[in-house]
This record gives C-alpha cells, structure tokens and sequence, in this order.
C-alpha cells in the first residue's frame, strides 16, 4: 500500500466563490476598488475556507493521536539499525541527528504537501467549472493560493499542540536550539517549500488541459516524491550518484532541505545559495504554472453545465 | 449451515466476477495502480538496500530475512486491500450519506456487505509481488523446505489477515458515531505501521511495555510477525497458538462491536 497522500486531511472540493460571498455576509467589498478590495476579496476565501476546515475537529484529533504511531515505529527502526550496525555515524548522521531529521521533515511535509489540489484543478477543467474564473474577477492561481494558505494556517494552528508535545517528548534528539540567523533561515525555506510544492503541484493539475485524467500521473510523483524528497531517509544515505543527483532536483526542498537547515547542516554561503536556489524553484514552477494556465485556456472548451 | 455457506461463497463468487468485469473497462487505470504499487514495493526494497548497505541486521533479522518480512507484510496487507479496504473506506460515505438504508434493507448479512461487496483486483497483484520478494528471500537465505513451517506459515498468514481485517472494521465501524472526513485509508496505513517492522525493534525501557501492549491486548504486531518469524527464524508453537486464539477472539469482538455501531445508525435520509 502506497502512502496516503498527505500529511493532512484531504481537502474538500472547491467551492464556487461565489458561495464565499454569499457566506461572508453582504458583499461589503464589491464598491471597492483597486489593492484594498482584492485584498478583501481573497481575505474572504481565506476566512471560508478557514471555517469550512474546522468542521470535523473530533476526527482531527483522532486522527493525530493515530498520527504520533509512525513517528513511534520509525524511531524504533532507526534504533534498531543505529545498534544493529554498530557504527555511530551513517551518512553523516549520529543517532540523535537521524531522529531529529526524521522528526523535522513531518514539518517540512507540513509546509509543502498540497493533498487534493492538482486532482481539484483537473476536476474543474474535466467537468467544465473552470469557466467560473473566467467570467467573475477573480485567478484561478490566486483563489487556490488563499484557500490553501486558509487550509495549511488552520492544519498548523490544530496540529501546534500535538507537534509541541512530541518534540518536547523527544527534545533529547536534538542538540541545542539553533542560532536566530538559522531559524530565521529555517522559516523562509519552509515558506518557500510551501511555495514549491504548491505551484509545482498546480503546474502538475494544469496537465489536465491536455490529459484529462491526471490522477495516475499524480500517484506515480507523489509515491515517487516519498523517497526522492528525503522523506523516507537523509538523501546523504544514498550512494552517488544518486545522493547528488536528487540534491540537483527540486524535491529536496519539499522534505530534506528545510530539515537539514533546522539541523545546522547548511551554513554560510551554501546557505544563501540553496535558499536563493530554492526560491528560483518556487519561481520557475509559478512561471510554468502560469504559461500551462494561458496555454491550457487556448484548448478548454468548458464542458458541462 | 452449509446451504449458508455456500450462499455466501457463490456471492463472493459474483461479486468478484462482477467488479472484475468493471475493472477492465478500465484497463489503462488498472495498468497505473499496479505500476503505482510496484514503484512503492521498488522504494522499499530501495530503502531496506540502503540501509543493509551499512549494517548486516536490524533487530537480529538478517538481510534475506528482513526482506521476508517485508514481502509478508506487502503480501499480506495486499490482500486487505483487494477484499476489505475500499469497501470499509466507504463505509463512512454510506452512514453519512444516509445510504446505508439500502443495505440494511438486503436480506444479506450487514457486515458481509459493508465489508465483501467489492473487490479492488487493482491491488490483487500485491499478493504476487509479496509472495514474489518472499520467494527471492527464501532462495537467499538458502531455506530447506520443512512442511511443518510451511503449515505453520499459511495457518499464521491467514490468521493474521483475520486480525487486520477485524482492526480495519473497528476502526470503520467508529465512523457511525464520528462524523469522519478524514478516509480510513489514511487511519488504516497509520494503524497498519505498527505491522510494518519487526517486533524486536520495540526494545528499551519504554518501548519493551509498548510492543507487549501491541502484542498481548491490541495484538496488531502478531499480523505480520509471526508468519515471518516461523518461516525464517525460530518456530514457536506458543505464538502461533496465540494468533490463532487472538485471530478468533477478535473476529468475535469486531462482530459484535460493528453490530453496536449499526444500533446507534440513525437514517439520515429524508
């Protein structure tokens, strides 16, 4: 069974914006113009959005109680392997160092899985409800942008406690607390993991202009993301090539990089420059998501009612 | 009894007919859920290679071992999904759709219906690919058949399902009280990592009372555990007997809990 995609719950359908208008009480913005009322007007998105996914609070906590499992057995493996081979370093990583990665890229994940998104975009465009976008002001990027923003402010508010706890319980793995200069670091690379993930996954639904079925193209790059975003393990583990090539390829940022900058891995210069590369990932995919946007509305011809 | 049984039997029988005929309307999508399951299978063996590549064992399981247990475990967890999962995914759906009424209504037993009314063939050949990387480990290992351990094998394996599939209808089965929209496929692969690795694994002063915890009274480490354990290492009747006994309790106990939970169903239709 392959993993389940997500580190969240999967996100509801999209919803007609106009529906947030009408849930937002009387449309206060629509006199306003110009920055202040798109301000206002995705503000809105945000808050429904927000509301939408404090609905089921009690499966939620079922669900993080049932979440802490994994995060159990893979401590547990990763002892067994540390004491099994007798070494205290692999790949760079004491025990300690090891655990503390693996607790970090559920952080990392956190910030840069979009569960439901691309298959949520190829839904519209298969069943025609796209053209909404087309006839009312508003981006199709900008909405899914806020809406995802509302859903991952909301994940990280209800999973802040649950979090806390378990690296307080495992505050043993980690050194020491890093310098303001490294968490300050460790904050843009996952705001910027979120911005990769998201726009690479939106590039990956804007597929669904030339193929109408986008599902199995998903599962096989998410499944393949697990493992290649050093989820699974540091990518230091792996033997080169390996190890280098997918330190070239931008899903490292997803999982292993935020991870390693945590842990003090990364310093300096080569800081700066895999923080300047990772923002020219998040760019280049809301570039490519952009141009397939443009060149996938020349090919739709809104089916459906 | 056996006019029951056989009812039963020849209603898995078209109903396993029946879906797959659906399935290969569909054949392009079958095609990608196999190759899906065959990348996740290539990562694991990628991962286990990785790690064996600096330690001989892990929690006294040698390589050839290890890769037994993990071909049980896929083989096994396969099968659930083919019979059991998407069925009880959409469990939740049914109680809150309100369309649970039109099962009830069948004049065919409640929990045969919510949990054998479909069988997913997409992860059928899970099965093939597990029992296809136990095979390799066993060739590895330089195995001597031994029929005692090859009974003990299909006897434990089959037990073991008993008791994944007896957790899986525990955990659908909370559903009716627990307006769920997070998909138990997503609960089941949670629960289900506890199976995922040895038992040994669970040693030190914390870990020790957890994996007796997760043997003796949620005993969800024997599933995969056992069968492994009395094909490649060491045979021992106490366990079997234990997931034989754990096997039919908790088949007894997820029976009458469902029921329970059916009790509480109210329509939700107009």
């Amino acid at each position: 069974m392959t993993p389940p995609e997500a580190t969240t719950t999967t996100a509801p359908p999209l919803r007609n914006p106009a529906d947030a208008e009408l849930d937002a009480g009387p449309p206060r913005a629509s006199g306003r113009r110009g920055v202040l009322g798109t301000i206002a007007k995705y503000a809105k998105i945000f808050r429904v959005s927000l509301i939408e996914r404090m609905t089921y609070r009690g499966d939620f906590l079922f669900g993080t109680i049932l979440r802490f499992l994994p995060i159990v057995t893979t401590i547990l493996l990763w002892k067994a392997i540390y004491e099994s081979s007798g070494q205290v370093e692999l790949g760079g990583f004491h025990y300690r160092e090891m655990i503390a990665y693996l607790l970090l890229t559920n952080i990392s994940r956190m910030f840069s899985s979009m569960p439901g998104l691309a298959g949520g975009i190829a839904r519209e465009v298969r069943e025609g409800t796209l053209k909404r976008y087309l006839i009312q002001p508003l981006d199709l990027v900008g909405f899914l942008l806020s809406s995802r923003v509302a859903h991952k402010v909301a994940y990280i508010t209800m999973s802040f406690l649950p979090y806390a706890l378990l690296f307080y319980l495992c505050r043993g793995y980690f050194d020491a607390f890093p310098d303001a200069l490294t968490l300050a670091a460790y904050a843009v690379s996952l705001v910027l993991s979120f911005m990769v993930g998201f726009f690479f996954e939106v590039s990956v639904g804007m597929v669904g202009f030339w193929f109408l079925e986008v599902t199995s193209l998903l599962y096989i790059v998410m499944t393949l993301n697990f493992f290649i975003s050093g989820h699974m393990l540091p990518l230091d583990l792996l033997p080169e090539p390996w190890s280098t090539l997918l330190k070239i390829l931008p899903f490292q940022y997803m999982a292993y990089f935020p991870a390693v900058v945590f842990l003090g891995k990364i310093r300096g210069w080569q800081l700066v420059l895999h923080l300047g590369l990772e923002l020219l990932w998040a760019v280049g995919f809301m570039a490519l998501a952009r141009v397939l946007y443009r060149a996938g509305l020349k090919r739709y011809s809104a089916y459906g009612g | 009894m056996v006019a029951v049984v056989s009812k039963y039997v020849r209603m898995i029988g078209y109903l396993a007919r029946y879906t797959l005929a659906r399935e290969l309307a569909f054949r392009g999508n079958f095609l990608v859920k196999v190759s899906v399951e065959l990348l996740w299978l290539g990562i694991l063996i990628a991962f286990y290679k990785t790690v064996f590549a600096r330690t001989s064992h892990i929690a006294d399981w040698s390589e050839p071992q290890y890769f037994f247990f993990v071909g049980c475990f896929f083989a096994l967890n396969g099968l659930i999904e083919t019979l059991f999962l998407e069925n009880c995914n959409e469990f939740a759906e049914l109680v809150r759709t309100g369309d649970l009424d039109f099962l009830l209504l069948k004049p065919i037993d409640e929990q045969f219906l919510v949990s054998c009314r479909r069988i997913d063939w997409g992860s059928a050949p899970n099965l093939l690919m597990g029992a296809i990387l136990m095979a390799t480990a066993l060739v590895q290992a330089g195995w001597v058949f031994d029929p005692v351990r090859v009974g003990a094998f299909f006897l434990t394996f089959t037990c073991g399902v008993a008791i994944a599939y007896s957790f899986m209808l525990l955990l659908t089965s909370v559903s009716v009280w627990m307006v769920r929209n997070q998909s138990l496929m997503e609960m089941w692969w949670l629960f289900s990592s506890l199976a995922r690795y040895p038992r040994e694994i669970f040693s030190g002063r914390w870990a020790e009372p957890l994996g007796q915890f997760f043997t003796f009274f949620i005993p969800i480490l024997l599933v995969s555990n056992v069968p492994a354990n009395v094909m490649v290492r060491a045979l021992e009747p106490a366990m079997v007997g234990l997931t034989v006994v754990a096997a039919v309790v908790l088949l007894w106990v997820s029976r009458r809990f469902f029921l329970v939970a059916l009790r509480s169903y109210r329509s939700a239709s107009s």
